[in-house]
This record gives structure tokens, C-alpha cells and sequence, in this order.
């Protein structure tokens, strides 16, 4: 029984950050890297199933990116996780989320799973559609934004409640194996200690090829993806003003400011 | 004995009574086989004795090992000294202490005094024939022998007093963390054994007494022994009281025999029950001083690279020596009477911590065989085990450590089991996301490490890079110091002390971390070993003499704990430093303050590092007129924000140790300024003031803002600093540039 963990190490911005200079991106100094939120989520689903069985359950970490991308494949491993696998290839820089869902397919065909799990989206880039894109290029069923999970290791069916709007769930059953995206709040994820993620050092991290899961570097970055990113920019900032004045001032002002609005 | 009256035939006393005469016949009119009886029953009591203090060692060989075995000697005379003066004891309550001290030197007395005896009577006698308990040897012995049953008695009297009479909080010994109905609620055990205790030990002396009187009025017509009577006041003064109610010789000689078996049998018994009960603390409390780490708590024990867990989740996985702690704790109470977050009503008393942890080991590792590992974790709700909200109550302020009479250290374990805690996660999610933020950001504001210096951006002079030049001075600012808005004030008016001063100083600026002395204190030490590991290498890169920093905080994880990663630096702490530059001249006083103020002493400048002085001297060279609060220098009052729990919210609708403190300030009449010398303070009270209602009685200040008042700079630099006058005008000035800076 195993279960495959698709996660991402994110950026986030530093305070005073600049664009690079092809105006596609932020400059790489101005970026902080950690574990993509929502994969802390799915890898603590995993993890709850994992601790829960009786049988033998495998949690296996994936992530498609550079040599920094350890640091938080070792936070997973910290957290429990039996082993981690990062794909790189230069020619992956500037892949879209459905080349790296084929990526993430390739692998999954590798270690055949029972299950992928992977975060409702990232907080970098907010596609949400890895998962879904590794669940087409596998041709399994799967669902997005589960927000509650009841499964038997190796059951063929799950049943899993979906988050909609306005506070809707829908439960749904679904054949296993499956592609799974999980919500924020579908469990509390547990911490990993400082201590846990050095001790972790010592299990592998399994450095992966395109070529060692039959992919070509013609498959992937950014000239075989379907989008590409043209200019990443600050858009102008929306007008804001003080308002002085006594109190009968003020409030005129803001009636005309709302009658403007309105078109008056 | 013959040979022994021959031998001592010179030492006739006038009156013609032979020296040797003048002793205490033992066993005197028993029949051979009782003599026997007796030795048997004491053979007995010292085969109880001998079995109870195995288990007891076999118990502590069940802890892991510690390292504290150095310098043996020098520990031995350390703890001979604090035994003998009872400094510990006297601390805080001279009664009970010097009550201590009576019972103390009566016991100890009383058992060298019959240790002499069975030193000639079992061993020099019958071997070697040698005698010497007789003559004026023997009177004197008798003289002092009673007067230390007295002062026994006396002592006994005055704890039976305390226990039944004074009502104190501390000897009561119900639980802050458990509930009414609760198997171990209210401990109603441990009071019976102290009653059993008091009673047995005062039955011994005062049967001592009597049994002694009478000796005196059975063998009233032997001039040997009725004449030196008064060698024996307590005893001859009972005589002849037996004697005036009408006890004839043989009367008490029947009498006699009745009382020294019960007088003997209850003695022996006492022995025997020492391993067993809290008489135990003989040896326990001394060795516990004997082990003493002076710097407890100060400095915490690291983790072995190749210990699987951290911290203590099992009873076996405390080291013999915490054990031996949990065996010396008398349940005196001052530990819990002095704990910050036990006056504020949190489920924390440290002695009961240690009290959980003791009747847990009693209970596990007492038996023949260990039980199975799942009955060790000291981690849960159940009898013995310690909550998860106990642990996180503590500030580790010390307060306990300092105050314990026996040397126990109770912070040191409870952060061992809070690295338990981290470890598994069970901790308040607010506080996780700051380990988390922290180790991301490198510290706990989640600032970017570019805005770690931005405070300098205001000051009218450049600040070195000490990364880039050499200094003298290498200022280690620290998180609060660095990017509260409020503190950066401080910290700008200590730039401009040190650059007035002429002192060749540079900062880390973005090189510089988070110092980790609360990170560590919470529990999570592989961060903390992050943390201090990188700020280690961030220092050794630089070239500077000295390091000074104003957060007591930094200032106590550098100086003890960065030695034991390979980075032992001298630093001082601001205080210490301004204190010379204004003696030397270097800081003239522009003019005197006539403020009326307090000093609250930083936990961990003052408790932890002993520097009480320094702020104090500063604030009369200042001329402000200080009043010290009730609990000053080593008993101060935390306030609340230590060991991390500056990240914990604390619960609503208690009262926190911050205004729990300001209440204590407002009693001094007409106080002006509420003085600090820690960034942390300075957030902490300046909120308390407000939330417990004494805005406009008075205003807190740090004493950097006290020094840089009395500074005449150089136009323009003076616009910068904000005026310090004490009235409601100015105090509403500052609300409204706080608010300023908050739109």
C-alpha cells in the first residue's frame, strides 16, 4: 500500500522585492522558499492514514524542482514521510502546472500508488490545476478540494466530501485509485521539529531523471507547455485619501466622493 | 572496666567520687536476654533502614547519567556551608528557617552525642578497652546533649504551630491543575505525614526527657548521679517535678523500664522509616545541594545528536540527578509562593511538578522489575502524570530555582518536557506558527531580515558594519530591540549614548538571529541549535573585542549557552557598560533627574546573571530617588513574558503577572516612573499600565530613556529624542504618538 505525495516548495515575497530584469519573475534574492501550505495539509491526510492502519502503508513524497526543493522535501520526511523523490532537469525551468502534472504522472506510473494526494493549489502561483493535470495525464479519477476523506488502505472505493461555494459540501464516492486535492482545515497538521527535520537527513532523497521516468526533455519547459507567462508586474495602486476637515466637512466630502461613484 | 577505673584512678574529684564513676550505666538493672531483645530489634531497624535506602539507590542508578560528579570535594564543603548556616533555609522566612535550625542542630547533635556512645560501648570498649564517656567529658556531653533536646523540642513545637495555627497558603497542599474529586486533589497524605512525622520525632524527645528525670529520681540516692544533676537541667528540673507529685525511687524505676522500651523502640522505628518517608530528606536535601548546578536553568543541558527523542517523555529518561531533586523537595512551598504564573492563577505550582514526578518515580522505578515503557510517560492526565498546560504555564523566570532551600532545579526539567511537547507538537498553534516563522525569517516578528537594522535609518551618524570593519564593541541587538516600534526608540537612544560616548561599536544587521534564549527555554531546541549555531558563525567572522547588548535575554543565551556551541564571548550587558562610561566621564549629566521611581530587575539580568547593581547605581547617579517594590532583585516578579510565553496568549479574563505587577508598583506613593532594563519589559508593562488602570498614576520607562534624557546632544540630534516630563500633558503626547505611529 502506498500513497504518493505530490508537493511544491513556494516562494513568498520579501518585503521590497524587484522584478528581474525580463520583467517575466521576481528576482530569486528577494524570495523566501517553504513547503507550499496546502501540502502540509495532504501530506498530514497521508500521514493520518499511514498511523491509522494495521497494514504496511508507504508515504511517499514528490516534488518537481532544484537542489533547494531538499530543505522542504526533508521537512516532509521529518513529519513522517518513508522516503522522498525530487524530478529536476534544467529543461524543466519555465514548465507550466500540466507539463509538471505529466511529470508527476510519469512518476506515479513508476511507483504505482493507490493514491495521489496534492495540495488544492499553490500559493505562488495559484493554477490549481497540477493535481487535476497529473490525474488526466494518469487517466484516474479524481477530485478537487476534499475537505474530508474516510478510506481503507486499499479499498477500492473512498468516500470524500468536496468543498463548494457558499459553504456547500458534496459527498462523493470515487474509485481507487484516484487523484486527490486537499483543502486547508482537513486536518491539523503536525510540526516539524528542527530536530526531526536534521535527523531526517538521513533518509533518502531519490534524485530523478526525465529520463529515469521515460520523459524527454522536449516534454517539458516552457516551449512544450500550453501557457506561458509573458510579464509578471505591480499593477498601479488604487487611490486613497485622507479626509480633513471638521466633522460636517468630512461627511460632505464623503457623500460627494459616494455620489461620484454612483455616477451622479 | 576495672582496668579502666585503675588506669583513671588520678581523676578523683575532691569529694572523693571517682571520675569514672560519674557516667550513665547502660542497660543498667536489665536482664541480659532484654539487652539482646534490643539489639535484635536494632539489627532489625538497621536492616529496614539498609533495604530502604538500596531501593531508593537503585531507583536513581535508573536515571540516565549526569555529568555532575566534578569537583567533589569543593561541592562537599559548599553544601556543609549552606547546611551549617541554613542560608537557604532563612531566606524569606527566618522563623520556620531558624525553627529548622533548631531541630536541625538538636537532631544532629542528638545523634553524634549517640553515635559517641555506641562508638565506645560496641566498639572501643569491647576491642581495645578503652573508655572516655565518663567524668567531666560525660557532664559536659549531658549539658550539651539536653540543651539540643530542648532547642529540638522548641523547633518541633513552632512547625506544629505553623502547620495548625498560621494557615499558610504554601503548606496547603492542594492542587492548582486538578479538581475538587480528583484522586490527588488535595494530597491529604503528605499532610498526615508531616503530622506523623512532627508527633513521632517530639514523642522521642520529650520521652528522651522524661525517661531521663526518671533516671535521675530512681537513682536519687546515688550521690554519682543525683549530685551532677544539674548537668542535665531539663531532666533534673522534671525529676523534681515527679519527685513533688510523689514519684518514689522504685516508683520511677518501674516507670523506667516501661518508658525506654517505648522510648527505644520508637527511635529504632524512626530510623528505620527514614528511606520510607519525608525523613528521607537527611540525605536527599543534602546531597540535592551537594549536586547543585549553579547554573541551572541558566544554562540548559543540550541533546546528545544521538538521542532518538528529545527531552523527557519517560520517568527513565530523567537523569539520576533530577531524581535525587524530586527526592529532596520538603514541599516547603516557596517555590510556589514565588512562582509568577502560580499568583496569576495558572495550573502551575513547581513544587507540585516536582511532587507528580516524585510519586511517579516512587511508583515506577521502585519495584524489582521495571514496568512496561507505556507506564513511564510522565506526559498526560492521569495520577502522577504532569499536564501539557502545567508545562506551558512556566515562564522560566527561575523564580523557584532561586528560591528552593534544597537545590532543586525545576525549570530544567520542565523544559526537558516541553521539548517533548514540541517534538509531538502539543503546543498552541499561535506559538508554533512563531517556531515556524522564526526559523523562516530568523525572527519572531516575520520581518524581513533587510529590516533588522532599519531602526538606524533615523539616526543622525552612520553605525559600522561590524561584518565589514573591525570594532570594539560588537552590539548584539536583538528581536525586540530591533523591530518593536516602540522599543526602536530605546534602541536609538542607546545608539546615540554609545556614539556620544565615543565607543567604536558595530552591529550584525541582517547577519544577526534571533538569539534563541526563548526558543530554547520553549522546547525546541534543534531550532534553538540553529539559531545559535548560525549567530556563532555570524560572530567569529567579525573581529570586535567585547559584545554589549540591552536585551537580558540575548545577553543570557551568549554568555552561558553559546559556550557549550563553541562561542564564548565577553559580553556585558548595557547596564554595566553605561554605568562606566558615566563614572569615567564619558557620558556627562546634563542635568538631574528628581524622579520619584521603582526598578523592576529583568528575570534574566537579574536572577540569572546576579545584575541587581548596575541599573540601581545608574538610577542615583541620574538622581531619581528609588523605591524598591516588596519583590526586588532575586525574588522579582516576572513579567510573564519569558520562556516563550511572549508568544502564548494568555487566557482571558486572568489576571496577567504584568498587572499583577503594576498593582504592586501603584502601593509606593507617588511613584513617577515605572523603571526596566529589558525590551521585553518595556512592551509587556507598558501594556499592563493600561489594562490594569493605572494610566496617568505613572509611566513606564526603560532606563536607556532615563540616561538619554539627562544627555545634552548636539543640535539636530536633540529633536529625535522625545522629552520625558512627568504630567498628564506629556503622558497624553506620548498616547498620541503612538497613535500616529500605529495610523
Amino acid at each position: 500500500m502506498k500513497i504518493l505525495v505530490a508537493v511544491k516548495q513556494v516562494a513568498a515575497l520579501d518585503e521590497d522585492f524587484e522584478i528581474r530584469a525580463d520583467g517575466k519573475d521576481v528576482e530569486e534574492d528577494f524570495l523566501l522558499y517553504d513547503l507550499n501550505e496546502w501540502d502540509d495539509f495532504s501530506l498530514e491526510e497521508a500521514m493520518k492514514i499511514k498511523e491509522s492502519s494495521d497494514a504496511e502503508v508507504e508515504v511517499i513524497v514528490v516534488s518537481v524542482g532544484p537542489d533547494r526543493v531538499d530543505e522542504s522535501l526533508r521537512k516532509c520526511l521529518a513529519k513522517g514521510a518513508d522516503r522522498a523523490i525530487r524530478v529536476w532537469d534544467e529543461a524543466i525551468q519555465g514548465s507550466d502546472a500540466i507539463a509538471i502534472g505529466q511529470i508527476l504522472a510519469a512518476v506515479a506510473k513508476k511507483e504505482a500508488p493507490d493514491m495521489v494526494f496534492a495540495g488544492v493549489q499553490s500559493s505562488d502561483q495559484s493554477y490549481a490545476s497540477t493535481g487535476i493535470a497529473t490525474a488526466a495525464y494518469l487517466n484516474w479519477p479524481h477530485a478537487a478540494v476534499v475537505a474530508d476523506l474516510q478510506y481503507q488502505p486499499g479499498a477500492n472505493k473512498a468516500i470524500i466530501r468536496r468543498e463548494l461555494e457558499g459553504g456547500m459540501l458534496q459527498e462523493v464516492e470515487i474509485n481507487c485509485p484516484a487523484v486527490l486535492t486537499i483543502q486547508l482545515g482537513i486536518n491539523k497538521p503536525r510540526y516539524a521539529s528542527l530536530r526531526g527535520i536534521k535527523q531526517a537527513a538521513a533518509k533518502p532523497i531519490e534524485e530523478v531523471s526525465l529520463a529515469d521516468i521515460g520523459l524527454s526533455a522536449g516534454n517539458v519547459g516552457a516551449d512544450s507547455s500550453m501557457s506561458r507567462v509573458r510579464r509578471m508586474y505591480i499593477p498601479a495602486k488604487g487611490r486613497a485619501q485622507m479626509i480633513e476637515g471638521t466633522l460636517a466637512e468630512q461627511a460632505a466630502k464623503i457623500i460627494q466622493i459616494i455620489n461620484e461613484f454612483k455616477g451622479a | 572496666m576495672n582496668n579502666s577505673i585503675v588506669s583513671n584512678a588520678s581523676e578523683v574529684s575532691a569529694s572523693g567520687i571517682n571520675a569514672s564513676d560519674i557516667t550513665r550505666i547502660l542497660f543498667e538493672n536489665f536482664h541480659p536476654n532484654a539487652v539482646h531483645l534490643f539489639y535484635v530489634i536494632g539489627y532489625i531497624a538497621i536492616a529496614v533502614f539498609l533495604y530502604g535506602t538500596y531501593v531508593q539507590i537503585r531507583k536513581y542508578h535508573r536515571g540516565q547519567a549526569d555529568g555532575s560528579w566534578g569537583e567533589l570535594l569543593h561541592r562537599f564543603f559548599d553544601m556543609v556551608k549552606t547546611m551549617a548556616t541554613h542560608r537557604t533555609l532563612v531566606r524569606r522566612d527566618k522563623s520556620a528557617g531558624r525553627a529548622h535550625g533548631l531541630i536541625f542542630l538538636g537532631f544532629v547533635l542528638l545523634f553524634v552525642g549517640t553515635s559517641i556512645i555506641t562508638l565506645e560501648y560496641d566498639i572501643l570498649q569491647p576491642l581495645f578497652g578503652l573508655k572516655f564517656w565518663y567524668g567531666h567529658f560525660y557532664l559536659w556531653f549531658s549539658l550539651v546533649l539536653d540543651l539540643a533536646g530542648l532547642g529540638l523540642i522548641v523547633g518541633l513545637i513552632y512547625m506544629m504551630y505553623r502547620r495548625k495555627w498560621l494557615k499558610l497558603p504554601k503548606l496547603d497542599y492542594k492542587r492548582v491543575d486538578r479538581q475538587a474529586g480528583d484522586a490527588d486533589f488535595d494530597r491529604s497524605q503528605y499532610r498526615r505525614e508531616d503530622w506523623a512525622f512532627l508527633w513521632s520525632f517530639i514523642l522521642i524527645a520529650i520521652t528522651g526527657f522524661i525517661l531521663e528525670a526518671t533516671r535521675l529520681v530512681w537513682l536519687s540516692g546515688r550521690p554519682v548521679v543525683w549530685d551532677y544533676r544539674m548537668w542535665s537541667p531539663v531532666g533534673a528540673l522534671l525529676a523534681h517535678l515527679m519527685q513533688a507529685i510523689g514519684f518514689s525511687a522504685d516508683g520511677a524505676g518501674t516507670f523506667r523500664t516501661g518508658l525506654w522500651w517505648f522510648h527505644g523502640v520508637l527511635s529504632l522505628t524512626f530510623i528505620a522509616f527514614i528511606p520510607y518517608s519525608k525523613i528521607k530528606h537527611i540525605f536527599t536535601a543534602a546531597a540535592s545541594l551537594m549536586f547543585k548546578d549553579p547554573l541551572a536553568g541558566r544554562r540548559l543541558p543540550r541533546v546528545p545528536d544521538d538521542q532518538k527523542t528529545a527531552g523527557y517523555k519517560s520517568i527513565t529518561d530523567l537523569t539520576w540527578k533530577n531524581l535525587l531533586h524530586l527526592d529532596a523537595c520538603t514541599k516547603c512551598g516557596r517555590c510556589q509562593e514565588a512562582c509568577p504564573a502560580n499568583a496569576v492563577g495558572a495550573p502551575l505550582s513547581p513544587r507540585d511538578v516536582i511532587l507528580s514526578l516524585r510519586e511517579f518515580a516512587n511508583h515506577a522505578l521502585s519495584a524489582k522489575e521495571l514496568p512496561k515503557e507505556a507506564e513511564l510517560d510522565i506526559h498526560g492526565k492521569g495520577v502522577g502524570q504532569v499536564f501539557m498546560e502545567t508545562l506551558w504555564s512556566c515562564r522560566t523566570c527561575l523564580a523557584c530555582v532561586e528560591i528552593c532551600p534544597v537545590a532543586v532545579e525545576h525549570v530544567p526539567i520542565i523544559v526537558q518536557m516541553r521539548r517533548n511537547l514540541v517534538e509531538a507538537g502539543e503546543m498552541e498553534p499561535l506559538l508554533e506558527k512563531t517556531l515556524q516563522t522564526i526559523h523562516k525569517t530568523g525572527n519572531s516578528f516575520g520581518e524581513s531580515k533587510r529590516k533588522r537594522a532599519s531602526w538606524t535609518k533615523e539616526l543622525a551618524f552612520e553605525i559600522k558594519d561590524a561584518r565589514k570593519e573591525a570594532v570594539d564593541m560588537l552590539w548584539f541587538v536583538g528581536d525586540y530591540a530591533s523591530f518593536d516600534p516602540r522599543n526602536q526608540k530605546v534602541t536609538q537612544g542607546f545608539a546615540r549614548l554609545m556614539h556620544k560616548a565615543g565607543i567604536d561599536f558595530g552591529l550584525l544587521f541582517e547577519g544577526e538571529l534571533n538569539a534563541g534564549n526563548d526558543v530554547r527555554r520553549v522546547g525546541e531546541e534543534g531550532l534553538y541549535e540553529f539559531l545559535a549555531t548560525s549567530n556563532i558563525q555570524s560572530l567569529d567572522d567579525c573581529d570586535f573585542k567585547s559584545i554589549v547588548t540591552t536585551d537580558p535575554h540575548s545577553y543570557n543565551t551568549i554568555r552561558n549557552e553559546y559556550p557549550d556551541f563553541g562561542g564564548t564571548y565577553e559580553i556585558q550587558h548595557y547596564s554595566t557598560v553605561v554605568k562606566k562610561l558615566i563614572e569615567d566621564g564619558r557620558l556627562p549629566l546634563a542635568k538631574k533627574l528628581n524622579y520619584k521611581v521603582t526598578f523592576h530587575d529583568p528575570c534574566h539580568l537579574g536572577r540569572f546573571n546576579k545584575g541587581y547593581d548596575a541599573p540601581r547605581d545608574i538610577l542615583k547617579m541620574l538622581g531619581c530617588e528609588l523605591v524598591e517594590m516588596g519583590r526586588n532583585k532575586d525574588n522579582s516578579f516576572c513579567c510573564g513574558a519569558g520562556g516563550g510565553r511572549i508568544w502564548i496568549p494568555d487566557p482571558v479574563g486572568s489576571e496577567k503577572p504584568s498587572q499583577n505587577r503594576m498593582k504592586e508598583a501603584a502601593v509606593i506613593e507617588g511613584l513617577q516612573v515605572f523603571v526596566v532594563s529589558c525590551p521585553k519589559d518595556l512592551t509587556m508593562f507598558e501594556d499592563a499600565l493600561k489594562t490594569s488602570g493605572y494610566e496617568g498614576q505613572f509611566i513606564v520607562r526603560e532606563l536607556i530613556e532615563l540616561i538619554d534624557e539627562c544627555m545634552e546632544y548636539v543640535a539636530p540630534e536633540k529633536e529625535v529624542v522625545e522629552e520625558i516630563l512627568i504630567s498628564q500633558v506629556v503622558i497624553q503626547d506620548v498616547v498620541v504618538t503612538e497613535s500616529i505611529s500605529l495610523t
